[in-house]
């Protein structure tokens, strides 16, 4: 592994039985904030058991942190902060207590781990609740107390999954805070599985789209919305005329009343819809490129794998009729 | 104040005063760097053209949503103006220490949470029963004192050591009915089927923890509470008849081999006892169930064997007891009549065969121990 990538996998293949779980999978996240995407049952779960080394690959290989996945996952897991989806946290154990284990199951002095958990508690902003019981405290305190469990080692890279689950907006907005600062002035790792889009574009910069079993999309977040770049318009004066003029011109449309986006392919894209709208003669009020978000690329990429799909909810949900749909649309590409 | 009026100078006073500063202005919220990185973006295993993030007003445009096309960043937790709470990062520059320091935090955390708070919490009702179970194991020492101070022989006699009070301290009916089963219920039930239940695996697992150090520190938690119960009552009874009755060395060494057998005795009974009790709790979620379970095992098994010896006259059936099995051998080790048909050895190998199983089980279920989810 070179000191640019944190993960590095080479054809990662798990198998349960007759089930693929990770088919080939090449990985090579740089250090910073990455987000985990993907649907239900595609398998990163088991990718965030093989990062951790925990789990026997079928075959294939890898490093976490300059660590053989195969072989140092003691070693890896030393290095890793992971703050688990569900509880994971004794409920009737004070939060400092059970933080202060968390350290010493890491191989930390009793002493040390205990000045370091009030550190840690302190940062994710329970310092005054810290000798409360944990089963005395609400969703967005929990989530607090993992993470803190999962920072008392300063870990290099925090895996956090789905880690605004259940928060308020207030609660949500701390979580991320948090999150965001331990990469800015930590200096941290961090892959952050979650459903929410907006939290992963919030947080990452990066992003990792697993399917199947299979990364379908990964790099920068800014480069990814480049495959899905529009430019948007809004025309007074005869919108369905420059329509059919682009479309004759055969720039691919869609349009809503008086807005429309157009697929920009290179630079002249611009010239063509003002040429468009010269010959139809109709006023373009706005023109500017369109920012996807990560909602629209995930939408993309899926409807590119052939699923059809309104939002990233119907695959990232859980169980709807639209994922059933997507998925026997899914075995059909297959 | 004009300077006319000024009798005492306080324009020059004031001029000497550095005129006040403004407030510092606020500093803005940091945010991520925007900064042009080369693509390094892939899509479907194909790198994709990367154009980076392009603004522009149309000549006919009104100059509406200038300004909206900005990427969207996290906003620093900075805080506002009144709060107080600064959120800093500070970085660790410890060491972590070795296996046997981690396995060690597991040990101290279950059988410290007994005494002291910090660790793991034990529920009230099992500290009581800890508590009344052992003063309950120590009965015998008060009635060697009354029996020492009054000067009743026979009740010496009855309560002082022998073979088979050596033997019945561990494996007597007293014990195993009213205090070691329902210790092992409570100190084993929930110590794997609660970590399944709260999700505490994870904690353990997502760390340098393997299943095995796991497992073994979980059995060496549980054993050792109960040894601590039994074996120190055990010790305390011998020490209390030798003391109390004023003996020399002659009858130390008459009795200290029935004493020794009796602490390999103990050591089969809550080893025993253990796996079964643990392989319960893994197979469980919540320790209700392996609590009630173990009893019925211990208490049933018994009960049964008991019906169809009295139906049939046959005792084979104490063989699926691990109570009898362990008394069966208990009394072979001590050299006491057996109060069984069959030979010692069946119920020996009846115990390894309990033990074997018990152990397969924990094993394989600890193994299921998720650490993302069940």
């Amino acid at each position: 592994m070179t000191e640019e990538w944190i993960i590095e996998t080479h054809d990662l293949v798990k198998k349960y039985g007759e089930h693929l779980a990770l088919d080939k999978v090449n990985l090579a996240v740089r250090p910073g904030a990455t987000g985990l995407l993907g649907p239900n049952g595609a398998g990163k779960s088991t990718l965030l058991k093989t990062i951790l080394g925990l789990i026997a690959l079928t075959s294939g290989g890898g490093k976490v942190l300059g660590h053989d996945i195969a072989t140092e996952g003691a070693k890896i897991r030393q290095r890793i902060g992971y703050m688990p989806e569900y509880d994971c946290l004794i409920p009737d154990m004070e939060a400092i207590h059970q933080v202060r284990y968390a350290g010493e199951l890491l191989g930390m002095n009793s002493s040390s781990a205990v000045q370091r958990a009030h550190e840690v508690l302190e940062y994710v902003g329970l310092r005054d609740q810290r000798y409360r019981a944990v089963s005395t405290f609400s969703t967005g305190m929990e989530q607090a107390t993992k993470l803190a469990c999962s920072l008392i080692h300063d870990p290099d890279l925090l895996l956090c999954d789905e880690p605004t689950n259940g928060l308020d907006a207030s609660a949500r907005g701390f979580m991320l805070d948090t999150l965001f600062q331990v990469v800015k002035q930590g200096g941290r790792s961090i892959i952050m599985s979650s459903h929410l889009m907006d939290d992963v574009e919030r947080i990452c910069d990066r992003m990792l789209m697993i399917h199947k079993g299979q990364v379908i999309a990964q790099g920068r977040i800014e480069d990814l919305k480049a495959i899905d770049r529009e430019i948007e318009i809004s025309v007074w004066g005869g919108a369905s005329k420059i329509e059919e003029k682009l479309k004759d011109m055969g720039q691919s449309v869609r349009r809503t009343g008086r807005v429309m986006r157009i697929t920009r392919i290179d630079d002249s894209t611009y010239g063509t819809i003002i040429q468009a709208a010269a010959e139809s003669g109709v006023q373009i009020r706005k023109m500017e490129d369109y920012e996807p978000s990560l909602e629209d690329l995930f939408i993309v990429i899926m409807d590119r794998l052939g699923y059809s799909v309104k939002s990233s909810r119907d695959l990232l949900g859980g169980e709807t009729p639209a994922m059933d749909q997507a998925a026997q649309l899914g075995r059909k590409v297959a | 104040m004009s300077g006319e009026n000024d009798e005492f100078g306080l324009d020059e006073l004031l001029d000497e005063v550095s005129p006040p500063q403004p407030l510092p202005e606020p500093a803005p919220p940091e945010t991520l760097p925007t900064m042009a990185a080369p693509s390094e973006a892939e899509f479907m295993g194909e790198s994709g053209a990367v154009t980076g993030k392009a603004r522009m007003e149309a000549a006919y445009g009104t100059g509406e949503g200038e300004g909206q096309g900005m990427a969207m960043v996290a906003q620093s937790a900075t805080p506002g103006s009144g709060t107080i709470f600064h959120q800093i990062y500070r970085p660790w520059r410890g060491n972590l220490n070795p296996r046997w320091v981690r396995n060690w935090s597991i040990l101290r955390h279950h059988v410290y949470g007994l005494f002291s708070k910090g660790h793991r919490p034990w529920p009230m009702t099992t500290k009581l029963v800890v508590v009344i179970v052992l003063f309950g194991s120590l009965l015998p020492i008060i009635s060697m004192s009354i029996a020492a101070l009054t000067g009743l022989d026979a009740l010496m006699t009855i309560y002082g050591v022998s073979r088979a009070n050596l033997w019945g301290h561990i494996l007597g009916t007293f014990h195993n009915t009213c205090c070691w089963p329902l210790l092992t219920a409570l100190i084993v039930g929930g110590l794997i089927s609660e970590d399944r239940q709260f999700g505490t695996s994870a904690i353990y697992f997502s760390r340098p923890v393997t299943r095995t150090d796991y497992t073994l520190m979980k059995y060496i938690s549980a054993a050792l509470i109960l040894s601590m119960i039994i074996v120190l009552s055990y010790c305390a009874y011998y020490a209390a008849a030798i003391i109390l009755n004023n003996e020399g060395w002659a009858y130390l060494l008459d009795t200290l081999p029935f004493f020794l057998v009796g602490l390999v005795v103990a050591f089969m009974l809550f080893v025993t006892f253990t796996s079964i009790g643990l392989a319960l709790s893994s197979i469980s979620t919540g320790r209700f169930f392996p609590a009630v379970a173990f009893l019925g095992i211990i208490f049933g098994s018994r009960i049964l064997a008991f019906l169809i010896k009295l139906l049939f006259s046959e005792d084979t059936l104490y063989l699926i007891s691990p109570y009898d099995n362990l008394a069966h051998v208990g009394q072979w080790m001590m050299g006491l009549n057996t109060t069984y048909e069959f030979p010692a050895a069946w119920s020996f190998v009846a115990l390894l065969l309990m033990n074997g199983v018990s152990l397969y089980i924990l094993i394989s279920r600890v193994n299921s121990l998720e650490v993302t989810r069940e």
